[in-house]
């Protein structure tokens, strides 16, 4: 230790993160401190110190420098270690399933990215009081972002659930990422019928290394409806405004994420939520599905091939085609009341003649389709495309995959669709519903 | 002692991270509650100044105003760090000769008292190792940084605290001397010399509160304290003072305890409401009576060395209710202060028997209506107490308007430092560094010398426009045509002396054109300048037109008959005073003539018409002249 070494330029790439070095340019200064990982988006001859300050300083080496190693890394300290349940406890306990996404989701300091957490201990050290009402026994199903989810992803999701309850379960939360949590909500809410209790989707805007993550306020809100039993529907519990004091409860069908950031990103769509949680008081609506003894059924059979695709001026019958390989359904989101270009008429026809079921919904995402009102929509309907009323789009395309999966049958396929399965259709659009 | 100085100061650009405007407002919007917790960085571990504060588990109220985008609100992540807020950084680098970093990484310091919505303070490290000249001493600068304010504080109560979102996100740089500082009056020149540097690049902010200083001082055997956020630069020296005092009694104590052999304070915290039910005045007796409690904790060792109210120079009374005071309660009683009225000798004989105390141990005494909050309160206490024995404990202070210090929370650590991953690192090329050195401002005793040169100022007065930071405004009025002296007394006289009044509502600073407007106004003899500051007043404050002010300050200019006759009726009416004192009598006249006169004609002009008058008056009286 300690002797000056040749090219500090590959020395110094050969340490490892930790190592406390002392590199001096030729200018004379002398820069002491701890190597640690170089962000993905540093200059190439780039080498960060943090120094005693604890400020990191991105340095270029150059072959002139004069590298000294001060000591090796010390051994990292460890997390916080909290014991987890491994077999369901005595009292009322709520499962929390994890999925990975920022709510379980910590700073990777090498690539300056936010990276799931391997282990599920890590989230009982990040939300210390979780389990201050009761046991909360963790489950971490797969650990992904939720743009990496896929709907087998959903299945699997789906009989952890069923699982859960079957071990007694009093509520499910299930800890996902924001980007598609609105489209596993509504998967989730046509493949588990009649859960006992609350499945509740959570998730945050702001990963739990930072004082200010929102998943603070909503992990241990959406466990403490969970606990209390009293929901039988599958909902989204995030912030209702960006104020950390009111949570909304949506169901899991008209629920979507309508911003990128915000912390009330989560909006239900053409209804109110159905309920709201402030402090630790939780206020359900008329409209919220309280169990109903029936026994819990997971229907896990669900057919992929399924097409979401939304129509914009320029998408002409050959480019929509190419979105179709072995699809069985075919989810628009149209125009206004629910259009397409006439030019698309002939070719539909003939998918649905094919046996493919063609699903209408509309792109602005508030409001009803209609195909009454223009002759496009009359056209549309006479084709055989099936208009699905106020459902979102991704709410269309889950159900479509739940429907296929459910039958062969296009005519049945089509009657699955039409019919309100868990509350789904809002049908009673009122004027103060209007965000 | 040993001190070292940081001097934030605010940029005139748009915010470090989002593109609103670095003003601040009066017109709350909306307000938005918000909680935080502390949270571990790159090594996981708790920062022992984020711990503390997440422990006080407040509430967080934030007024929006109308310059507040998602960004202040920690809706959204955080712009990429404005470019020419960097370079105003980069520039006060090269004039300190410090060297620039090649790639900037900003920082995320980890602060949770609420005054930042995200819970941690953007910052990144820019330059460092450089020096500037004071007083014939080469005074070192450790770093240069660029970080963004605070929140700014509005109101605090009952474990809720209300911060506007104005301030939050102006850049600042930061400029950290070295530990080179020895005397409290070099601490004040240096922040001055500092001072005038940042300001000579025109890009910073003017006014109260732009630019706000962190004190670091320890003594020998005493430990480095932060004073932080001093923005009064006058009281500098007398924050040192009072800090090498208050370290020299924390040393002392240290000796007296080891000297004592006490051991460390471990309580028990003792419930004693019921020997104290016949207090019959104070706190104690309040809180009892509206069903509070009484709890006790001894101090072996202690006796005497808590000082008393009123004794004058720094107490360690006064730090352990700094320290019990953290958690909500008001205040504490100790034995160095008792017995008082109310509260007798026989109250404390009985404490110290239930406190089972020798004559060396103190005790101490928190009513509170919870006594879960008096045990905490309490235990902040033991904790202080406990500290005392090894010396001065390492804190962050905040300073009090009377030049004394109060515990603020523990000296953050290097814990609370982690990579800000939302913003990309900045690279810094030659070529860049290359054109911002081609192009430094002038800096400030190039000026002062140009200022004598070509004003024809003297050296104090120019040193003393810089010193105040009006440079820039003396050129613009000076460039617009008005006089060099007139200019002078308007920046360093009229606009001090005005802003020195105390009153409700803030004042505005006034822009060049309107002072441009007022001098106008007064060379061209539409007030005299005994008349300044009430149209100050009128511009300013009630937003006049200056004729508007003028006018509605009854400033319209005397005519010459007008004076003339009141000079005959106040020689009339002190015809006594002429007798007896002769010519004498001028000066008392003067002042009562300038008053009734109020700036509504030239003082000098008013003083020439008197004298002669008198003069006429007093070879009429047929007096002696």
């Amino acid at each position: 230790m300690g002797e000056p070494t040749f090219d500090p330029r590959k020395k110094i790439r050969s340490l490892p993160v930790g190592t406390e070095v002392e590199l001096t340019p030729p200018d004379g200064r002398t820069w002491h401190g701890i190597i640690v990982p170089s962000t993905e988006f540093s200059g190439e001859n780039i080498v960060v110190l943090k120094l005693a300050s604890g400020y990191n300083v991105g340095l270029e080496v150059t072959e002139r420098d004069v590298l000294t190693v001060i000591s090796k890394p010390r051994r990292p300290r460890t997390s916080p270690t909290v014991e987890t349940v491994s077999s369901p406890p005595t009292e009322p306990w709520v499962a929390l399933l994890t999925t990975g996404g920022t709510i379980a989701s910590r700073v990777d300091y090498q690539t300056g990215g936010v990276k799931p957490v391997r282990d599920e201990r890590e989230i009982l050290a990040a939300f210390p009081a979780l389990d201050a009402e009761g046991p909360v026994h963790i489950l971490p199903v797969f650990e992904r972002f939720s743009e990496d989810i896929v709907p087998l992803d959903w299945v699997a999701l789906a009989q952890k659930v069923g699982e859960c309850f079957g071990l007694g379960a009093k509520g499910v939360v299930i800890a996902h990422g924001t980007d598609t949590l609105g489209f596993t909500a509504a998967a989730l809410s046509f493949l588990v019928r009649n859960p006992p209790g609350p499945v509740a989707l959570v998730g945050a805007q702001r990963s739990p290394d930072r004082p200010s993550s929102d998943g603070f306020t909503n992990l241990p809100a959406a466990i403490h409806l969970a606990r209390s039993g009293e929901l039988g529907e599958v909902v989204v519990v995030m912030h209702d405004g960006v104020s950390d004091d009111r949570l909304a409860i949506h169901r899991g069908t008209r629920v979507r994420k309508m911003h990128s950031s915000r912390r009330d990103a989560f909006e239900s769509r053409n209804a109110p939520p159905i309920g709201y949680i402030e402090g630790k008081r939780i206020e359900l609506g008329g409209e919220a599905r309280r169990p109903t003894g029936s026994p819990l059924r997971i229907d896990a059979r669900l057919d992929e091939r399924v097409a979401l695709v939304t129509y914009y001026p320029g998408l002409t019958p050959v480019r929509l085609r190419r979105f179709l390989r072995n699809e069985r359904g075919l989810v628009l989101a149209g125009t206004g009341l629910g259009h397409v270009a006439r030019e698309h008429l002939r070719g539909l026809r003939k998918l649905i003649e094919g046996g493919v079921t063609v699903g209408m919904t509309t792109q602005c995402l508030e409001g009803g389709t209609d195909p009454y009102v223009y002759a496009t929509g009359r056209d549309l309907l006479r084709a055989g495309v099936v208009y699905l009323d106020d459902l979102l789009p991704e709410t269309a395309y889950a159900k479509m995959m739940w429907a296929l999966g459910q039958s062969e049958d296009p005519a049945r396929v089509r009657a699955l669709l039409l019919e309100d399965q868990v509350g789904e259709f809002v049908t009673r659009r009122r004027l103060e519903d209007l965000p | 002692m040993k001190a070292g100085l940081e001097v934030h100061q605010q940029l005139a650009t748009t915010k470090l991270f989002c593109p609103c405007p670095s003003e601040l407002s009066e017109q709350v919007e909306r307000t938005v509650r918000r909680r935080l917790r502390a949270t571990g960085g790159e090594t996981r571990a708790l920062d022992p100044a984020a711990k503390f504060e997440s422990a006080l588990g407040y509430s967080f109220l934030y007024e929006v105003v109308p310059t507040t985008c998602l960004v202040e609100l920690d809706e959204e992540p955080p712009h990429a760090i404005n470019p020419e807020a960097l370079d105003v950084a980069l520039t006060v680098s090269l004039l300190l000769h410090a060297a620039p970093i090649d790639e900037i990484l900003v920082m995320r310091k980890l602060v949770i008292d609420g005054s930042n919505t995200a819970g941690f303070q953007r910052t990144a490290l820019v330059a460092v190792g450089g020096w500037i000249d004071v007083g014939g001493h080469r005074i070192s600068i450790d770093t240069v940084c660029l970080e963004e304010d605070a929140a700014r504080k509005v109101s605090e109560a009952g474990g809720e605290v209300r911060y506007r979102l104005d301030r939050l996100g102006i850049p600042l740089v930061e400029v950290a001397t070295g530990p080179d500082l020895t005397s409290p009056e070099q601490v004040r020149d240096v922040a001055q010399a500092i001072g005038a540097l940042l300001r000579s690049t025109h890009r910073v902010r003017r006014g109260i509160g732009t630019i706000r200083e962190d004190l670091n001082l320890s003594i020998e055997g005493g430990t480095r304290i932060e004073i932080k956020g001093v923005q009064e630069l006058r009281l500098l020296p007398t924050y040192a003072d009072e800090e090498i005092a208050r370290q020299r009694l924390l040393v002392r104590i240290k000796e007296e305890l080891h000297r004592r052999q006490a051991p460390p304070p471990t309580g028990p915290i003792v419930d004693v409401s019921e020997l104290l039910k016949d207090v019959t005045a104070g706190p104690v007796r309040s809180v009892l009576k509206t069903g509070g409690v009484a709890m006790a904790v001894g101090l072996p060792g202690f006796h005497g060395l808590l000082g008393r109210p009123g004794e004058p120079g720094p107490r360690f009374g006064r730090e352990l209710a700094d320290y019990a005071r953290t958690t909500g309660v008001r205040g504490i009683l100790h034995s160095d202060e008792l017995p008082e009225e109310g509260f007798g000798a026989a109250h404390v004989e009985q404490l110290r028997n239930r406190l089972s105390l020798g004559k060396d141990d103190a005790f101490v005494l928190v009513a509170h209506a919870n006594s879960a909050k008096a045990t905490e309160a309490l235990r902040q206490v033991l904790q202080r107490a406990t500290a005392a024995l090894a010396g001065v404990p390492p804190e962050t202070r905040d300073p009090l308007p009377d030049g004394t210090s109060r515990f603020s929370r523990p000296l953050p650590g290097r814990d609370r430092m982690y990579p800000e991953t939302d913003v990309p690192p900045v690279p810094l090329s030659s070529e860049h560094l290359t054109k911002l050195g081609s192009h430094l401002p002038e800096r400030p005793e190039e000026t002062r010398a140009r200022f004598r040169e070509q004003f024809g100022l003297s050296d104090d007065v120019a040193a003393l426009l810089l010193q105040e930071g009006e440079a820039d405004r003396f050129e613009s009025l000076v460039r617009r045509g008005q006089p060099p002296a007139l200019v002078v007394r308007l920046l360093t006289h009229d606009l001090p002396a005005f802003a020195a009044t105390p009153r409700t509502e803030p004042v505005p600073e006034p822009s060049d054109d309107l002072l441009d407007s007022v001098l106008r106004a007064l060379s061209s003899g539409q007030f005299a300048k005994e008349g300044v500051q009430p149209v100050l007043e009128g511009v300013l404050l009630h937003k006049r037109s200056v004729d508007e002010a003028v006018m509605s300050a009854g400033l319209a200019p005397m005519s010459r008959p007008e004076l003339e006759a009141l000079v005959s009726g106040v020689l009339d009416r002190n015809e006594t005073l002429l007798r007896t004192r002769g010519r004498a009598a001028l000066s008392p006249l003067m002042g009562d003539l300038m008053r009734e006169v109020r700036g509504r004609r030239d003082g000098k002009e008013v003083a020439q018409v008197l004298e002669r008058a008198l003069i006429e008056r007093l070879e009429k009286m047929g007096g002696p002249p």
